[in-house]
């Protein structure tokens, strides 16, 4: 059985955008999946979909074979906690320690008011210790998280997601705002937790090299609708202009 | 000339534009018959005032307005934008900006003339004399009276302090409901935040002073009067920058503790509050130091504190004591300035 299913999933916006029309997808458990396609083609808006920072306004949702569609409260915060994500912006809390930020991975676990003292078990502090190491940051817990630099920004933002003990992580455009070697270094991350610790990923890619080293399989949207799903090494000229159109031109990254 | 359209939306700007144009030609035509003509080419002593004047230089300005209208010499179509600006032409060429210039110098003159500013009566033998015994007075401070000054001194500075510490969790609580972005979601919650907008502004464009006039009449004069005023005008004004703070809060941070399942609580906790504690606690400082500064003048109408004595003692004329309390009142106000200026530089 497929660890996530989407069933006809649509999204209606308030002001009335349709960002996703009638998505079938069936993820894995392992799988290492890439969302591409032009901007606003709704990618951000299919994996908000998923953990549900957007409400979905048609279609049904399926994971670990339980209807999480419409989701409320307790429930939807549990299925969240169980979702991972990284932003293209890292979105850290600023002005606190990454140990802090890497911590906050554990609120949904965490009683109101312990979280709101500070307090978190030994158990805990050791687990943030531990996902610190495997993102090659332990020596930086006491740094304020703003003080990092883009990709050690996301690193931490990636040990913040393992804190959740994700079965899924979502990532979208992980590495838009950062240079080549830094893209690698942090898709390299995601591998190994892909690989390693056996965690679903879905990422959103703009670079179609990222895609090709990474993915085990592709999903291509354009203007809300699934256009193309299939294995990244039968992306190919047509496939290509179909995704982006006629003027598009490959840009590599190395 | 310019063609004017009269497109739906153009038609409301171009009565407003109107309007504007009466205004500026009516005031123009009253100085310069009230100041110009009566008070300064007619010398008339006393000049009364019907209000038949205003209105039929505003009739007459109409007039005028409504003519000019149809050149460039329109200042209202100048704000507008319905004049065409032409590139590189010299501003000494448009005749609006020339206008404004000339009623800028009128409303100078008239400032003038109805400020009295006299340099006679500036450097008149008594008036001189008048300079010299205060000054003198000033310059030798009675000292005698130093320890109640800084009793009263002290009495200013927690009243300040109360009024600070009361508004904080007043400010803290409304900012929630005065800002945009998280009140713009449902009529209801707009309704909310227009409403609290419209009082906050109304409480904050009534200086404390006034309030201060209004709580001694009703608690009576003393410091609890005096505090009151500095509260409700802290918590206008810190609920306004709080609330502005709130408005420029990135949603990233947000956003990531939502999606790691976190409570409503925590998600404001661990993805609001460190976006603006640090702004907050900037704000409540030079909060504080303002209303250091308010306080003392707010002492004036029997607010209490050093103000009131100040007050009292300008009251008998004894000028050598209202040099020790001048003094101290400097060094409070240069104090508080000072530590909250570098406490604040830290908070960055
Ligand atoms: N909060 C929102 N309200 C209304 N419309 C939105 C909202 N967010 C996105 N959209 C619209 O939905 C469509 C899909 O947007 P989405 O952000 O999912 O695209 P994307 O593929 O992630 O693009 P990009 O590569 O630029 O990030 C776009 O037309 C966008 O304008
Ligand atoms: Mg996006």
């Amino acid at each position: 059985m497929s660890q996530l299913v989407l069933e006809h999933i649509g999204k209606v916006y308030p002001n009335g955008t349709r960002a996703l029309k009638a998505v079938n997808i069936s993820v894995e458990q392992g799988e290492f999946l890439v969302v591409i396609g032009l901007s606003g083609s709704g990618k951000s808006t299919l994996l908000r979909c998923v953990n549900q920072l957007h409400d979905i306004s048609e279609g049904k949702m399926t994971f670990e074979q339980a209807d999480v569609t419409h989701l409320k409260g307790r429930s939807l915060r549990q299925l969240r906690s169980r979702i991972g994500m990284i932003f293209q912006q890292f979105n850290l809390i600023p002005r606190k320690t990454v140990l802090t930020n890497v911590l906050s991975g554990a609120l949904a676990r965490t009683g109101i008011f312990k979280s709101l003292l500070g307090i978190y078990s030994k158990a805990e502090r050791e687990l943030a210790y531990r996902y610190l190491d495997i993102v090659g940051l332990r020596e930086k817990a006491y740094v304020r998280a703003d003080n990092l630099s883009g990709g050690q920004q996301q690193r931490v933002a990636i040990a913040r997601a393992l804190m959740q003990n994700p079965k899924i992580l979502l990532a979208d455009e992980p590495v838009a705002s950062l240079d080549p070697a830094t893209s690698h270094s942090v898709m390299k991350y995601l591998q190994k937790v892909n690989q390693e610790m056996g965690v679903t990923v879905i990422c959103n890619l703009h670079f179609l090299s990222l895609v090709r080293t990474y993915a085990t399989r592709v999903i291509a949207l354009k203007g809300g609708e699934l256009v193309y799903e299939g294995s990244p090494q039968d992306i190919d000229e047509n496939w290509f202009t179909a995704i982006y159109g006629e003027d598009a031109v490959e840009v590599t990254i190395d | 000339m310019t063609t004017i359209s009269f497109a739906p939306k153009r038609h409301v700007e171009v009565l407003k534009a109107w309007m504007i144009d009466t205004l500026v030609w009516g005031y123009t035509f009253l100085v310069l018959f009230k100041i110009v003509w009566q008070r300064i080419i007619l010398d008339l002593r006393f000049i009364d005032f019907s209000w038949s004047e205003p209105l039929a230089c505003l009739a007459l300005g109409a007039v005028v307005a409504l003519a000019m209208f149809f050149t460039r010499c329109s200042i209202g179509k100048a704000l507008y934008g319905l004049i065409d600006f032409q590139d590189g032409r010299s501003w000494v060429r448009e005749s609006h900006a020339v206008l404004t210039l000339v009623v800028l110098a009128l409303t100078f003159v008239a400032g003038i003339m109805v400020t009295q500013v006299s340099m006679r009566e500036f450097f008149s033998e008594s008036g001189l004399a008048g300079a010299q015994r205060i000054f003198t007075a000033l310059l030798n401070p009675n000292f005698a009276i130093f320890e109640d000054a800084l009793f009263a001194a002290i009495e200013t500075v927690f009243m300040a302090f109360i009024a600070t510490s009361l508004a904080i969790p007043a400010a803290f609580v409304l900012a929630f409901f005065a800002a945009r972005n998280l009140m713009s979601g449902s009529p209801l919650s707009f309704a909310i935040y227009s409403v609290l907008r419209f009082f906050l502004n109304v409480t904050r464009s009534i200086e404390p002073l006034v309030w201060a006039i209004v709580f001694s009449v009703w608690v009576g004069i003393g410091p609890f009067s005096g505090m009151l005023a500095l509260f409700l005008h802290s918590v206008a004004s810190l609920t306004k920058l709080y609330s502005e703070q709130i408005e420029s809060i990135s949603d990233g941070p947000i956003e990531a503790m939502k999606a790691t399942g976190a409570h409503p609580i925590q998600v404001i906790w661990y993805g609001v509050v460190p976006q603006i504690i640090l702004p907050y606690l900037s704000y409540t400082i030079y909060r504080w130091d303002i209303n250091v500064r308010m306080a003392t003048v707010i002492g004036l109408v029997g607010g209490g504190g050093i103000g009131t004595m100040l007050m009292q003692y300008q009251g008998l004329a004894r000028w050598n004591e209202v040099g020790t309390l001048v003094i101290v009142i400097a060094a409070i106000v240069w104090l508080m300035d000072y530590a909250s200026a570098k406490i604040r530089a830290r908070l960055k």
